[in-house]
């Protein structure tokens, strides 16, 4: 069969794309990956050997970007679990045959995806205090609440979306079987619909993570000493860039680098007997 | 009482109008095959019989009681209604033991242990009892249907309905799945049968009952059905059967 196949095709079986064959291909994307590391290469060698000050490195990791990451990691942290754990219930929420129910979830992720987050931040951070008497306030570091707050409300509106996505590519005869068994709409979802809507979200919500980790950059405006600001910092004392730069890339790549791994992680946990489709 | 009634039941999806005054009685221990052309509501049928469709006149029962009123205890009656799917709908999550043991642990409150023996009693009786261990999709499209089926026995249900069951299958992997559905009649299964395969309509089969355009139009013993059909339709159907 297949190689009748191929004879039909290729007649006397001469025939050769001239330019771009599976060879030249293969070549020309080794070649391409070839410059781009030299060049990335050559430039971070320069950085390091021509830029960083390591007297001046040595300085300010500790404590200054020591803590600041360690602050942005629990807000990290917090914001995540509480993001992804209301995404959950905004997907259900975008399901939901309610009318009410689901014109609500739908509002709300209009609203969260459709302003800023720097927006929303503000909003909490100034807005909120403004209901009490100057002064009156009673929550004294109201910036890290902020931070927790506003990054839950944002992701969990991107996290609500990417739920009701893996919801949907849910076949119905799932919940239609659940509900044949005895099983209650909650049973359903929670045992049968919820498993697999997760796993067909995950690369959505791992790559939402992601970008709440860099989201964190955005705190520097409300005045949480994170990464951004200690870059700030060290930059208008010592007009030096480069030394506070590359301590800024470590510290957020310690960050979305593992959790790029725990995404795949929990992907291959789901495989559930391989062969996924 | 028949242990599952139709009583004058319409449904309409919306303006269609899809059965039509449906009456028809199942008796306990019956097997009831449904044929008819495509379109005629068999599905349709089955699904309101545990109320995946709501109809919109008329009232089905089990064992007398409604499961089409407003406040029936919907989940409670479809513990007693097993159903069996033209496309399987395993849960891909689950191994077939775990598919087994679901319902009876969560709907029934029956402890792990006892109902993974009892899965893999059904699951041998479907003849799976090595694949227990296996996903959906590490099995052929036949023994996932075995799998179905013995998930459904779980529940202990009083009457079985199958949609179409052997349709999505290669033709080699019919008849296991149909010698588990013989067996199962022939313990004394109640069954709602919609089937292409006539051959297993006639064996099996105690009434086969045929439906055209949302109304039933021929009930008659399959003797009498394949050889010397009631009414037009029946001849109708039959001859372009041949
Ligand atoms: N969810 C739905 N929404 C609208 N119309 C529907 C729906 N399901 C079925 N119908 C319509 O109802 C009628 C009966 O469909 P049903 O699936 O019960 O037929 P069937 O006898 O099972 O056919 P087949 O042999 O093709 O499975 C058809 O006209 C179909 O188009
Ligand atoms: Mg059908």
């Amino acid at each position: 069969m297949a190689e009748s196949y191929s004879e039909g095709r290729t007649g006397d079986g001469e025939y050769q794309e001239q330019f771009l064959n599976d060879t030249t291909l293969r070549r020309l994307g080794a070649a391409v990956a070839g410059l781009f590391t030299l060049g990335v290469g050559g430039f971070i060698a320069a950085i390091i050997f021509t830029q960083v000050d390591f007297e001046l490195l040595v300085e300010i990791i500790h404590p200054q970007f020591v803590n600041a990451f360690l602050r942005v990691l629990g807000i990290v942290l917090v914001g995540s679990l509480l993001s992804v754990t209301a995404g959950v219930f905004v997907g259900l929420g975008r399901v939901s045959n309610t009318k009410f129910t689901n014109t609500v979830a739908t509002a709300y992720v209009e609203f969260f995806r459709g302003t800023p987050l720097l927006f929303q931040l503000l909003v909490i951070y100034v807005g909120i205090p403004a209901f009490w008497p100057p002064g009156q306030f009673p929550i004294s570091n109201w910036a890290i609440p902020t931070a927790i707050i506003g990054l839950t409300l944002n992701h969990a509106a991107y996290v609500g979306e990417a739920v009701r996505g893996g919801i949907d590519a849910v076949p119905e005869g799932q919940m239609e079987a659940a509900r044949s068994l005895g099983m209650s709409y909650v049973q359903g979802m929670r045992e049968v619909v919820l498993p697999q809507a997760w796993r067909n979200a995950l690369a959505a919500i791992g790559n939402d993570q992601v970008i709440l980790v860099k989201d964190t950059s955005l705190l520097t405006v409300i005045a949480i000493p994170e990464l951004i600001s200690a870059f700030r910092n060290v930059n208008s004392t010592t007009f030096d860039p480069w030394t506070p730069i590359i301590l800024v890339a470590i510290a957020y790549l310690m960050i979305t680098i593992p959790l790029g791994k725990i995404v795949n992680h929990l992907e291959a946990r789901a495989d559930w007997g391989g062969d996924r489709r | 009482m028949s242990l599952l009634e139709f009583d004058e039941v319409d449904k309409y999806f919306g303006e269609t109008h899809v059965l039509k005054d449906v009456d028809l009685d199942v008796e306990e221990g019956e097997v009831c095959v449904i044929i008819g052309p495509s379109g005629s509501g068999k599905s349709t049928l089955l699904r309101c019989a545990n109320r995946l469709e709501e109809i919109q006149d008329g009232e089905i029962r089990l064992e007398g009681q409604s499961i089409s009123a407003a406040d029936a205890d919907i989940n409670r009656l479809r513990q007693r209604i097993g159903m069996v799917f033209q496309s399987f709908n395993l849960f891909p999550h689950k191994t077939a033991r775990e598919n087994v043991t679901l319902a009876p642990t969560k709907v029934k409150g029956l402890k792990k242990g006892d109902a993974e023996r009892r899965a893999d009693e059904l699951l041998d009786r479907v003849g799976l009892g090595a694949q227990s261990n296996s996903y959906p999709n590490q099995l052929s499209g036949g023994q996932q249907q075995r799998v179905a089926i013995a998930r459904a026995l779980a529940m202990d249900p009083h009457v079985m309905l199958f949609d179409e069951v052997t349709s999505a299958l290669d033709p080699e992997l019919v008849g296991e799945v149909l010698d588990v559905m013989h067996d199962l009649a022939e313990e004394g299964m109640t069954m709602l049968v919609v089937t292409h395969e006539m051959g297993f309509a006639r064996e099996v089969g105690d009434r086969i009952v045929l439906m055209a355009d949302g109304k039933v139009v021929e009930d008659s013993p399959p003797e009498v059905f394949f050889e010397n059909p009631k009414t037009d339709r029946g001849k109708q159907f039959l001859s372009k059967l041949l």
